[in-house]
């Protein structure tokens, strides 16, 4: 299994950080550290490397390169990675320039997994999507701030284009702070099950207790029967893997009760929509309004092109 | 799918040329002769590549080339000569010499030479900051200093806090007084930007007026003087600093210039050719021309060995010097085909109602028209494209041409608001600490007082100098 995070150095970044790097441990992951820089004219470039290099002269980290190192820190802090005689080298050379499009500082793991950090220049979206499509990652983590900055409002935020767009699983770690406790979304479809699997091995591996959670979209008895027989076979499934969760039935608008209900669990997991790119634009999809207007950490489940995710590579 | 996006991210090329064909074959309007009528599809084509670049710049200024050939609208080797000229001989000498000044150790004695002066105290440090960079870029060009005092910068920084982020107030201050000082101070000399080349260039061939480095200045510098302060303060309380004491950092700093030595005298041999090239500059290249001149500094340099030919050919934009002749060629292609007279026409037909076709009212419309564009494109695309036609305006209106020149070049630096208008933004940007919002937190400001600014200086101290 291969797992991307995605940094810009914040504090938010920093817990997704710290939980993706648990997580790798737990699952013995491959994993890289990415930080896209802004993009800059290319009228501009040769001034720019020229101040990149005065930066070197004076011993000094550009930002993004001090993003990763702080991320290295944290995973070594967690126990991820083996210090390596690297440490003291300058890290600014220790770089190696143009590793699949990015500039990238290996490091190994604790089990010699490799670690990676890398370093991309561009649009943040563009450069990540680009990442998962010649890293071929299994899962994405992104970070997100919450809804302290107004300008995602408009602009959509880094993460929520990712979430939309990756075409592997993403996770978007918004205040994440606990994982023990996870939410698992069914609605009946393929999709979900798969999401409902994922998300109670990752709960699993790392010893969360898990609830099961399906929607009755109106009151009538029709449907809350049917909302309870969806969490009842998922419990199933579940069982049959030898693991055991709770089961919870609500009624209404789905995005809305799997926020609330969210507000008593540490991590949402849904399967990606099904929904045509046609009917997301006017509609919406509920993965994508979970993550907008929610405040906990959602993973969403998706099918990788031609490759069944997460667990087949961790069974 | 590859094909469809890169399609797409190329879209503004054929909607470009799909106008351009458009204009074309419209009925030519009252005024403009058949041959103006291409040239002014030819303008419009230009500007929108200017402003969306669906290629890279330099490759628009040989598009300029071709197609003023291929519409029939001039000769080969006359649009080849009007790719050359002095200006542009100044333009290339300035880019070299600036480079070889950023070879040197520079950065360091700089560094010292403002903490010295300013002492540990954030307010005088921001002051000295904006200072020096406004005062070196009104010479050696925004994009030379902003490279130059960006390790500067990152050092006073990182030595206050290792962890940037915790002082991001103060990160921001001190970044940004180096990227605006550097940004205000390209219309402080003739050296200090390419545009102004282009200026002296419009100036002369169409409208025979001589200016001299050193009346330039005259005009020019008061201006950057006002804003030095202005900048400084404005940064200071929209960014309030963390902390207003760096006797920490500006020690760190010292101990950290003192590791290189003194000056050698490799260095002083780099500032005393510098000197005389300026001196030079504001004395004799009256008679034998600005570009003359700086190619004599330029070999100077070489002559002396304080920088490398391979140093000078990997360093200077080659494809800056191409873009400003194309520009300049554009210029003068639009005053001979009429289209510039043509667009100054309606322009002035079009806001006569509102009373602005004369004197201050008109200056600053135009003020406001470039600030605008140079928001959007790069400063010398403004200036080459919007310069005839702001210059033929003033002629046909009565208004000093060269007050008109001067509000043009000066207004183009004040892109404030956007990372990627002005190089030295653009270069603080690409360093990676500021956001784009950060850049219109005081910009506003800035900008609204700048372009007050301009105008009160175009009254009060340009009727003065009597022009």
């Amino acid at each position: 299994m291969k797992i991307l995070m995605c940094t810009d150095g914040e504090e938010y970044a920093e817990s997704a950080i710290r939980f993706g790097g648990r997580l790798a441990k737990e699952m013995s992951a491959e994993i890289s550290v990415l930080h896209v820089r802004p993009p800059i004219s290319p009228r501009n470039r040769v001034q720019l490397t020229t101040a990149r290099k005065k930066l070197g002269e004076w011993n000094l980290e550009i930002p993004g390169v001090d993003a990763l190192i702080r991320a290295k820190e944290i995973l070594t802090e967690i126990g991820l990675t083996k210090t390596t005689p690297l440490e003291e080298e300058k890290v600014s050379q220790a770089f190696r320039i143009g590793v699949h499009g990015a500039t990238e500082l290996h490091l190994i793991g604790l089990k010699g997994e490799l670690v990676r950090l890398r370093l991309r220049e561009g649009h943040p979206v563009d450069e990540i999507l680009e990442e998962t499509d010649v890293g071929d990652y299994d899962l994405v983590i992104v970070g997100s701030r919450g809804h302290k900055e107004f300008s995602t409002r408009f602009v959509g935020s880094t993460a929520l284009r990712v979430a939309d767009l990756a075409v592997c699983s993403v996770l978007i770690a918004k205040n994440i702070k606990e994982d023990d406790d996870f939410l698992l979304c069914t609605d009946g479809s393929r999709l979900a099950e798969k999401a409902e699997i994922t998300g109670a091995e990752m709960a699993q591996k790392l010893n969360a207790s898990m609830t099961i959670l399906s929607i009755a979209e109106d009151a009538t008895l029709e449907k809350e029967e049917e909302a309870r027989q969806l969490t009842r076979r998922a419990e199933m499934i579940l069982a049959q893997m030898g693991i055991k969760a709770n089961q919870k039935v609500r009624v209404g608008r789905p995005s809305e009760e799997i926020i609330d209900e969210a507000k008593d669990h540490d991590i949402v997991v849904m399967g990606s929509s099904g929904s045509s790119a046609v009917k997301k634009f006017f509609l919406g999809s509920t993965p994508l309004r979970v993550i907008e207007y929610g405040e906990c950490p959602v993973l969403i489940v998706r099918e990788k092109r031609g490759k069944i995710s997460l667990q087949e590579t961790t069974l | 799918m590859a094909f469809l996006s890169e399609l797409v991210k190329k879209k503004w090329l054929f909607i470009g040329l799909l106008v351009g064909a458009g204009l074309l074959s419209a009925p030519t309007p009252e005024g403009l002769t058949p041959i103006g009528m291409r040239a002014l599809s030819l303008v419009v084509v230009v500007f929108i590549f200017f402003v969306t670049e669906p290629i890279p710049l330099p490759g628009v200024a040989l598009f300029i080339a071709i197609a003023q050939v291929l519409l029939g609208l001039e000769q080969p080797t006359i649009v080849a000569q009007s790719f050359m000229s002095d200006s542009v001989f100044f333009i290339m000498g300035s880019l070299m010499i600036a480079t070889a000044l950023v070879k040197q150790n520079l950065d360091k004695r700089i560094a010292l030479a403002i903490v010295t002066v300013t002492g540990p105290r954030v307010d005088r440090i921001i002051l000295g900051l904006v200072t020096c960079s406004a005062l070196l870029a009104s010479f050696i060009g925004e994009h030379t200093v902003a490279a130059m005092l960006l390790p500067v910068g990152a050092a006073l920084i990182n030595y206050t806090n290792r962890n940037w982020r915790e002082i991001r107030n103060l990160s921001v201050l001190i970044l940004l007084s180096i990227a605006y000082g550097a940004m205000i101070a390209g219309a402080g000399t003739p050296s200090g930007g390419a545009r102004n080349a282009i200026m002296l260039a419009y100036w002369k061939k169409l409208f025979e007026v001589n200016m001299t480095y050193f009346e330039w200045m005259k005009f020019a510098y008061p201006m950057l003087l006002l804003e030095i302060p202005i900048i400084s303060a404005i940064l200071y309380y929209t960014f309030t600093p963390e902390t207003k004491d760096l006797s920490h950092a500006v020690s760190a700093l010292k101990e950290k210039v003192a590791e290189s030595g003194p000056i050698t005298s490799k260095e002083w041999l780099a500032i005393g050719i510098f000197m005389i090239t300026v001196l030079m500059w504001m004395t004799i290249s009256d008679t034998i021309g600005l570009g003359i001149t700086a190619l004599i500094g330029v070999l100077l340099f070489l002559i002396a060995g304080v920088v490398k030919w391979e140093d000078l050919n990997n360093s200077v934009n080659w494809g800056t010097i191409l873009i400003y002749g194309g520009a300049i060629s554009l210029g003068i292609m639009m005053k001979r085909t009429g289209v510039a007279e043509w667009l100054s026409h309606s322009f002035l037909a079009w806001v006569a109602p509102f009373g602005i076709h004369k004197g201050l009212p008109l200056l600053a419309a135009i003020s406001f028209l470039t600030m605008l564009m140079a928001t959007f494109m790069s400063s010398g695309a403004t200036v080459g494209v919007l310069g005839p036609i702001t210059l033929n305006i003033a002629s046909l209106s009565g208004t000093s041409v060269i007050a008109a020149g001067f509000i043009t070049v000066i207004s183009s630096s004040f892109c404030f608001l956007t990372t990627t208008a002005s190089p030295a933004c653009n270069i603080i940007y690409g360093s990676g600490y500021l956001k784009k919002i950060d850049y219109l937190k005081a910009g506003w400001k800035l900008a609204i007082i700048s372009f007050i600014l301009v105008q009160i200086i175009s009254i009060g101290y340009w009727r003065f100098l009597s022009i």
